[in-house]
């Protein structure tokens, strides 16, 4: 291997020049990107039966995404996309300075996707969608339904006045159970089905009261968990008449179709899939600006960049597709 | 081209077993067979044509000591040729294909006015019900001789294959939906039914038989199946469950005190009424078996390990069991209990079952095993 | 031109600077970038993975000698044949060729130095191996007995399949990168790594095929990962894509499977063809009849690959007129085929046929490839198949086409690349004699099983009824099978014996045209100090044998390979 002025040390020993080596490169990645596509086809394939097969579970499931989080997530993609193909440019004239500033820019755009990830995912658990059968798992506390309901609040307030009166006391809770949706019959693997209308909390201002009412309403193996959960019957307490009240759990929605948990599977596989290449993708632009900043390429050599954005323009290309598919359509 | 099939394969139909097909004794069977030997004798003609250019070649063409000059001169292409030998098997194919076709349509269309059968198939047994006498068999399929048959199939847990090879049919069984083939026995006679699609531990025993009979005795043995266990004496009833139901839990349930899939049915009345067993969910049947308890009487667990497999599982085993909800007639699980109280007087020690066990009752000899032995 | 000029004039003395004393020490070899060491140390695994798959088929085939199972119980057989089919499928036949032969000769035959990403060829071995280690795992995970297939739903009851599952999947989910990557590497080599005058038509059909191979490879691989991984996690979590309990289906899992493990048949069986084709036109000195077709063919048979999925699916429960069309495109995949076969006869055709042992196995193939091919037209044909199908009938086919024609060509391969990979001959007599032994024992082993399966003989069986007249063709196949396991052990034999005691080989001991005969035996560290000249690689009559090299030397009397680059 000898290293004369015709032979460079980026250039491997088997290449010809640089351009051959530079070529197959380019085609290595695009092959390398089709695997990837195809990786994602089956994906795309499993979306497309599931659509057409149970075209309700996409209607119901895509109304509990943000697509404010989805759109923001889209702009950061895509402005991350315009910085790295920037960076390849300055790289091809030389520029290694504006190079180090897009790619920083664009690694701070594959940091805030990620973490608007976090966000919705974070959502997404705490409101109790779970990809497939962990969707219905015991409920956490924190996540049960506690409407603010008006007239539950209203019977009980009155309640109150007649001095706790039994009689009105078990009105009041057939006013709430009333207001209650059924518990859906079809959760596979519920087998601990939560009795009667399902969990349910009131909003007072009486701890107490509120405990108690927990006990009526809940099986054990609930108030047990409730009990136990100081923080989480804090954030009970927070609902004030008036507020809008929390999300129902999905377990207790009665619109929820049959094998609701298909949509967050294909969901949190795709997105999730997704994401690691997001993550590899900030990984190798990391590995770019250690070399960049190591002054490994010129205007002769840098072709690490040019695919290296190959590889992340893919990355955003696949989520141009999954926005859609899951937020909007 | 149908009279080309016909020509060479059912012109001769043979009911025997040939070199290369076994006995044929279903409607399609000359038709497969037929199409069978059409291309067998494709296939040998190629063959013998390659593997005589093979041998001629390489025998006259060998190099022979000190030969070393080599021939630049013969031809390295030539297009006639290979359109020839690229064009001539596409004839072939394409014919091939076509009574491939055929035959596969009439394999797949059922006769309008075919007598159905439901099948459901499980680890690792056959169930076949006749809707039309009311009439489930184990293991076991009698089925009437030239008149089409359609099996309706269903699978309880894993893919399997209904395969009778004596038919030439074949039709997998999956979970979840409803599959089914069609035949029509001309031979009365026995056959032997596999299931072909791997399912699991005991696949290879996953075995059954068809019996053909002409329609009036066919008609006769399911009057007599769908009567039997109603006429059985209640004290004959557990020599008509180890004999006519056992069949159904062989694979799971031994006799002889070896764990299968499911634990043994040996001493597991008395593992009941001791209340010893003890569930994968922490409880024991003695748990459960007291006062008011849901087992106070044992045969309920017994009814409901039946009907209800999964609702208790035994600690050690997987909960592999379908529900037999449906699938038994009341009497029958009456018989299984019966069978489970008094088993050691239809099984010996060895788990072997005995011929003809003394129940006390007055009729010792058992019309029902006459069927069972069949 | 040194190299190329060290072959005419050194004689069968010891190399003194080649790839294999190049550099020394364990760490060398495991880290080095060299492809010819690489695809060596792929060539050790594969063997000793071989040698478990085969170890296992003896005792599946021990078990069958009596009706109801000799050795085992039906558990230990469960888990017995489908660590054979998996081992053999994954571990063995789909790297044998590309990965281990290719990976060796191919830069190589085409005149590079290596192949395009020698660090990725390195990255793609070694997951190979942790791949490997994920079977392993999968035996004290709690076994795996689902066959390699994986059919749903019984792979992900967890009630019933056994542990390993999760584990094997994850192992073939990494195989499936190591032989993508290989792909990878091999497309892009032979695109952007010709030597000037090595066109697409002037390259040897060996390296046409393992292109068409690359090419499945890198296109449907990716599939085969995102079905396991759906099929892991539908186990692990429950997903409802495959299982019929949660709104699943069944079928889609076989139609995810197939559309990977038939164009996956094709991995296994085209670079095959591409050896036979060298080997038969070397062998018989004779230039190749109708490259363009055969080259063609294995581009035809690349594409006709990704739409025959659904034939293995003829009794699934899919719509009769899917079955219908997958049939008709099905025989599409037999012309190709057939046309192969055709143009090798018409190569024997006036050749000068050497009986050595390479081009024993080439018409080994040729008779075995030609029974395989056959009754693959009984399985293409719908009213046969739903006879055939599931049963020996179908085992005996795909052994005739895998393991008769994808693995006998890989031994051939061996046989007729052994002198240039360890620069030493083997024993002539003992490989003709393990030949005999690997021929006969072959078509007993599997022959005997066609009959078995138009007998109606289902396959995964571990015992069989015995009134059913199957016992005397199970004893036939199993005495084959040791027959086939002696002809292995003698091959193993001599070829080790060969590294110890082998003569020393010549550059160029069959007369090859291609440019892996013109360099040393074993081939310099580089291949090629520059990048050599090419010519028609099937043009052997400006070779003579020469009696002091024990080799083929060019002719004086023909102008130097150097001066006809152009012409």
């Amino acid at each position: 291997m000898s290293h004369d002025h015709d032979h460079p040390d980026f250039l491997g020993h088997h290449w010809e020049n640089p351009k051959q080596q530079f070529e197959a490169g380019k085609l290595g990645m695009w092959l390398f990107l089709t695997t990837e596509v195809l990786l994602f086809g089956g994906l795309f394939v499993a979306y497309t039966v599931w659509r057409s097969n149970y075209p309700e579970l996409f209607k119901y499931g895509s109304q509990f995404l943000d697509t404010n989080w989805g759109a923001t997530n889209t702009a950061v993609l895509l402005i991350s996309s315009m910085t790295m193909a920037m960076a390849v440019t300055y790289a091809a004239r030389g520029k290694m300075k504006a190079v180090v500033i897009c790619l920083v820019l664009t690694l701070f755009g594959a940091a805030g996707f990620m973490a608007i990830k976090y966000v919705e995912y974070s959502h997404k658990f705490h409101e109790g969608f779970y990809p497939g059968l962990a969707f219905y798992d015991e409920p956490h506390a924190s996540e049960l339904w506690l409407p603010l309901d008006e007239t539950a609040t209203a019977a009980k307030a009155h309640a109150h006045q007649m001095d706790m009166d039994e009689s009105a006391m078990l009105h009041a809770e057939a006013l709430v159970r009333a207001e209650l949706p059924e518990a859906p019959a079809d959760a596979q693997n519920w087998n601990k089905s939560i009795s009667g209308p399902g969990p349910a909390g009131l909003t007072t201002n009486l701890e107490q009261e509120e405990l108690a009412e927990f006990t009526t309403f809940l099986p054990e193996f609930v108030t047990g968990d409730i009990e136990d959960a100081g923080e989480e019957l804090a954030f009970a307490e927070h609902h004030e008449p008036g507020e809008e009240p929390h999300l129902s759990h999905p377990l207790q929605d009665p619109t929820r179709p049959t094998n609701a948990q298909k949509f967050f599977t294909i969901y949190f596989m795709m997105t999730g899939l997704h994401g690691i290449h997001v993550v590899i993708g900030g990984i190798v632009i990391l590995w770019l600006l250690w070399r960049t900043l190591r002054g490994d390429f010129n205007r002769e050599y840098y072709t690490p960049i040019d695919l290296g954005g190959l590889y992340w323009h893919v990355v955003d290309l696949i989520w141009i597709f999954l926005f859609p598919m899951f937020y909007l359509i | 081209m149908m009279s080309l099939l016909t020509m060479i394969g059912a012109a001769a139909p043979s009911k025997e077993a040939t070199f290369w097909m076994p006995e044929s004794a279903s409607t399609v069977a000359p038709m497969v067979d037929g199409l069978m030997d059409f291309i067998n004798i494709v296939c040998y003609i190629f063959f013998a044509l390659v593997v005589a250019a093979l041998f001629y070649f390489a025998i006259k063409y060998r190099q022979r000591e000190g030969d070393y000059t080599f021939d630049s001169d013969g031809p390295t292409h030539n297009m006639a040729l290979e359109i020839t030998w690229t064009g001539i098997p596409t004839i072939i194919v394409i014919v091939m294909f076509w009574l491939g076709m055929q035959t596969y349509m009439d394999l797949r269309t059922a006769p309008a006015n075919s007598y159905d059968v439901n099948v459901t198939a499980q680890k690792w047994s056959w169930t076949f019900q006749h809707p039309e006498f009311a009439v489930t068999e184990a293991n076991e399929l009698t089925v009437p001789a030239n008149r089409p048959v359609r099996l309706i199939m269903a699978s309880q847990d894993v893919l399997h294959s209904l395969y009778v090879p004596a038919f030439r049919v074949k039709q997998d069984v999956v979970p979840g939906r409803y599959t089914s083939l069609w035949f029509e026995a001309t031979e009365p006679g026995t056959y032997q039914l596999y299931c072909a699609e791997y399912c699991g531990k005991d696949h290879s025993l996953m075995l059954a038989t068809v019996h053909v009979l002409p329609w009036d005795e066919y008609q006769t043995k399911m009057g007599k199946l769908a009567r039997e266990y109603e006429d059985i004496p209640d004290s004959q009833l557990p020599a008509y469950a180890i004999n006519r139901l056992y069949n159904r839990c062989a694979s799971c349930h031994s006799l002889d005190g070896s764990s299968g899939t499911g634990p043994s049915f040996k001493g597991l009345w008395d593992r009941t009424v001791n209340g010893t067993t003890e569930f994968t969910n922490g409880q024991s049947v003695g748990d459960l078996s007291g006062p008011g308890g849901e087992y106070e009487l044992a045969e309920n667990y017994i009814r409901s390990s039946i009907v209800q497999p999964q609702r208790h599982v035994v600690q050690g085993f997987t909960g592999a069991m379908p529900s037999f909800q449906g699938q038994l007639k009341e009497r029958q699980i009456d018989a299984l209990v019966l069978m489970m109280k008094h088993l050691d007087q239809v099984v010996d020690a060895d788990g072997n079952i005995i011929e003809s066990p003394n129940l006390g009752g007055d009729d010792a000899a058992e019309p029902e095993q006459e069927g069972a032995s069949e | 031109m040194s190299t190329v000029d060290a072959s005419k004039t050194s004689g069968p003395a010891p190399v003194t600077d080649n790839y294999l004393t190049h550099t020394r020490g364990v760490w060398s070899w495991l880290f080095t970038l060299d492809h010819k060491r690489i695809g060596l140390m792929y060539l050790v695994s594969v063997l000793g993975s071989f040698f478990l798959g085969g170890i296992m088929a003896l005792l599946v085939r021990t078990q069958l000698l009596t009706p109801e199972g000799l050795i085992m119980d039906q558990d230990q057989y469960n888990q017995v044949f489908t660590l054979h089919g998996a081992i053999m499928v994954f571990l063995v036949i789909i790297p044998s060729i590309p990965a281990a032969l290719g990976n060796f000769v191919l830069p190589i035959m085409l005149g590079a130095k290596d192949v395009a990403f020698p660090r990725l060829n390195l990255f793609s071995y070694w997951l190979w191996i942790v791949g490997a280690l994920c079977f392993v795992l999968a035996l004290f995970t709690g076994g795996l007995d689902t066959g390699w297939t994986f059919y749903t739903p019984y792979s992900i009851d967890t009630g019933s399949a056994m542990g390993g599952v999760i584990p094997a999947l994850t192992g073939v989910f990494i195989l499936g990168f190591a032989s993508i990557f290989t792909g990878m590497n091999f497309v892009v080599t032979i695109h952007r790594l010709r030597p000037p005058g090595m066109t697409w038509f002037r390259m040897p059909l060996f390296l046409w095929s393992i292109y068409a191979t690359a090419i499945i490879q890198v296109l449907a691989t990716p599939v085969l990962g995102i079905t396991l991984a759906l099929l892991a996690v539908e186990r692990a979590f429950g997903i409802g894509i495959f299982n019929p309990a949660l709104g699943g289906d069944p079928v889609l899992y076989q139609h995810f499977f197939w559309f990977y493990s038939h164009p996956a048949v094709y991995i296994m069986i085209l670079p095959g063809m591409g050896i036979i084709s060298d080997l038969i036109a070397v062998h018989s000195h004779r230039h190749i009849f109708g490259y363009s077709f055969i080259a063609w063919s294995s581009v035809a048979i690349a594409v006709f690959s990704f739409l025959v999925w659904g034939h293995h699916m003829f009794t699934s429960g899919q719509s009769e007129l899917v079955t219908v069309v997958f049939s008709f495109i099905t025989f599409s995949v037999a012309i190709p085929s057939a046309v192969k076969v055709f143009n090798w006869l018409a190569t024997m055709y006036k050749g000068t046929i050497s009986w050595n042992t390479p081009m024993l196995y080439g018409m080994g193939f040729i008779f075995i490839f030609t029974i395989g091919g056959l009754t693959g037209l009984h399985l293409g044909t719908l009213g046969t198949d739903v006879h055939l199908h599931d049963t020996y009938f179908v085992v005996a086919h795909f052994h005739y086409v895998m393991m008769g024609s994808a693995l006998i060509a890989f031994i051939g391969g061996i046989h007729h690349w052994w002198p240039k990979m360890t620069g030493r001959m083997y024993s002539e007599l003992w490989g003709r004699i393990a030949f005999t032994l690997v021929f006969i024992g072959f078509n007993l082993t599997f022959f005997s099983q066609f009959m078995l399966g138009s007998q109606g003989m289902p396959r995964r069986y571990a015992s069989y009824p015995e009134d059913a007249g199957f016992q005397l063709y199970h004893i036939l196949s199993t005495c084959g099978s040791y027959v086939l396991a002696l002809g292995f052990f003698i091959t193993a034999g001599y070829l080790i014996q060969s590294l110890i005691g082998g003569r020393r080989a010549p550059a160029n001991p069959w007369g090859g045209r291609s440019l892996e005969w013109q360099c040393t035996s074993p081939p310099p560290h580089d291949n090629f100090a520059e990048a050599p000249t090419v010519g028609d690689c099937y043009d052997f009559s400006v070779l003579r044998w020469d009696e002091n090299e024990q080799g083929y030397v060019w002719r004086e009397d023909v102008s130097h390979p150097a001066n006809e680059a152009h012409t």
